[in-house]
C-alpha cells in the first residue's frame, strides 16, 4: 500500500469513527433527568435499541419514570434492560411490521406471562392492529387471571372483536372478579357473552339470504 | 581505395533493387486470412467496466477527500437505516381522555405517565366542585400508557379506576390506560 493510501485510509477511519460517534452521542435531552452514572448506560442501551431498530420511546419513558420516582441507577438501568429484552422478544413474535405501539403492548403481555406462540397465533389471527388485544391480555392477568384462561380467550375473540368489545370484555372481568367470582371463571363468562355478542354483531352485518 | 565494407553494402542495394516477382494470387490468401479472423466487437459499457475492474488501479486521497468521504458513507448509512426502518402504521387521531381522582384533602395533585415524559410540572389536576374531584383531560392516540397520580408532592396513587400496571421495577403504583384505534 502506498502512503498516499495509508494516509487516506486513516483519514477514511478517524471521520467514520468521529461521525459515528456524533452520531451516536444526540443523546435524548431528557436524559439529562438522570443522574450523571446512570445516563451513558441507558443512552448505550437506547443505542443497542436503535441499532436493533426496536422502538426507543418506551424505554425513554421507562427511565423517565423511574427517575420521577425517584429509583436508584440501578433500578432504572435494570428495568430499562427488561423492557428492550421484552420489546425484541415481542418483535420476534410480532413481525418485524409490528408497530411500536404493538411492541409495547407485546412486551407488556409477555412481561405479564404470556407465550410468545400466543403472540404470534394472534398476529394470525386478527388483520386489524393488535395493541388493544395484546394489552387487555396484559391486564386480564394483572387482575389475576390464569394466563392460560386470559390467552385462550382473547385468542377466541381476537379474530371477530373491535378494539371496543375487547375493552368492555376486560370491564366484564374485572367488574366480576370484584364482586367474587374466581377470576378464570370470570373471563370464561364473559368471553362466552362477548362471544356471542360479536357473533351476532357479525350475522347482522352479513347479507341476508333471499 | 577499395573498401571491402562498402562493396558488401554497394551488392546489397543492387540486390534489393531487382524487381521481385510476386504471386499473383498472394492479394487473394491475405485478403482470405483476414476475413477469417473474428471480427471485433463494438465495445459495450459493460464490457468496459469488466475489463476497468480487471486491471490494477492506483489511488490517491486527500486528508479532506477522505472525510467528505467518510461524510457521504455515513449520511448513506444513516439514510438507509431511516429507509429501511418499518414503517408505522398510521397512529390515528389523538382522542381527549379524561382523568379523575376523588382526593379530599389534597392540595395539588399532578398527573404523570408516558404521554407527558413523567414530568409533574407538565399537566397539574384541577379541582373541581366541593367534592375534591382532581380532574384533567389529555389528547392521546392510540396506544398503552402508564400513568399515576402524584400528591402533594410526596405521595403516589395509581388511578383505582383503571387496570394495574405491574412493576417490579420501582416499586409505586401506576394504572395503566389502553387507547384503542376507535375500531
Amino acid at each position: 500500500m502506498t502512503p498516499n493510501c495509508t494516509r487516506a485510509a486513516l483519514s477514511l477511519l478517524v471521520a467514520m469513527v468521529v461521525a459515528g460517534r456524533a452520531t451516536a452521542q444526540q443523546a435524548d435531552a431528557r436524559l439529562e433527568r438522570l443522574d450523571a452514572a446512570t445516563r451513558p448506560t441507558v443512552a448505550a442501551l437506547l443505542d443497542s435499541a436503535r441499532t436493533a431498530m426496536l422502538p426507543t420511546e418506551p424505554l425513554v419513558q421507562r427511565a423517565l419514570e423511574g427517575a420521577t420516582k425517584r429509583a436508584s441507577g440501578d433500578a432504572i438501568v435494570t428495568a430499562v434492560r427488561r423492557l428492550a429484552a421484552d420489546l425484541g422478544h415481542a418483535r420476534d413474535a410480532l413481525g418485524s411490521t409490528a408497530s411500536p405501539a404493538e411492541l409495547t403492548a407485546g412486551a407488556a403481555a409477555l412481561r405479564a406471562g404470556a407465550s410468545q406462540a400466543t403472540l404470534a397465533q394472534l398476529r394470525h389471527a386478527r388483520r386489524e392492529p393488535l395493541t388493544v388485544p395484546l394489552a387487555v391480555l396484559a391486564d386480564l392477568v394483572a387482575s389475576g387471571v390464569p394466563v392460560d384462561s386470559a390467552a385462550a380467550a382473547v385468542l377466541g375473540l381476537a379474530a371477530q372483536a373491535r378494539d371496543a368489545d375487547l375493552v368492555e370484555f376486560r370491564r366484564a372481568v374485572e367488574r366480576d372478579i370484584a364482586l367474587g367470582a374466581p377470576p378464570a371463571a370470570a373471563t370464561a363468562a364473559a368471553a362466552t357473552a362477548a362471544d356471542v355478542f360479536v357473533n351476532a354483531g357479525a350475522r347482522q352485518q352479513r347479507p341476508g339470504r333471499p | 581505395m577499395f573498401n571491402p565494407v562498402d562493396d558488401a553494402v554497394e551488392r546489397i542495394a543492387r540486390h534489393l533493387r531487382r524487381p521481385v516477382q510476386i504471386d499473383p494470387a498472394l492479394d487473394g490468401r491475405v485478403m482470405r486470412e483476414i476475413s477469417a479472423l473474428p471480427a471485433p466487437g463494438r465495445a459495450t459499457l459493460g464490457g468496459e467496466v469488466w475489463r476497468w475492474l480487471r486491471r490494477p488501479h492506483q489511488f490517491t486521497l486527500t486528508p479532506l477527500g477522505g472525510l467528505v468521504a467518510a461524510a457521504a458513507l455515513t449520511v448513506g448509512v444513516l439514510l438507509y437505516r431511516m429507509a429501511s426502518t418499518p414503517p408505522a402504521p398510521p397512529q390515528g387521531e389523538s382522542r381527549a381522555f379524561q382523568f379523575v381522582l376523588v382526593a379530599p384533602r389534597a392540595t395539588h395533585v399532578e398527573l404523570v405517565g408516558d404521554f407527558n415524559d413523567w414530568d409533574a410540572t407538565r399537566t397539574p389536576m384541577r379541582r373541581t366542585g366541593r367534592e375534591a374531584l382532581w380532574t384533567a383531560v389529555v389528547p392521546l392516540v392510540p396506544g398503552r400508557y402508564h400513568y399515576a397520580f402524584f400528591v402533594d408532592g410526596s405521595r403516589w396513587l395509581a388511578d383505582p379506576s383503571a387496570p394495574v400496571a405491574r412493576d417490579e421495577d420501582y416499586g409505586q403504583p401506576s394504572s395503566v390506560l389502553t387507547v384503542g384505534g376507535g375500531s
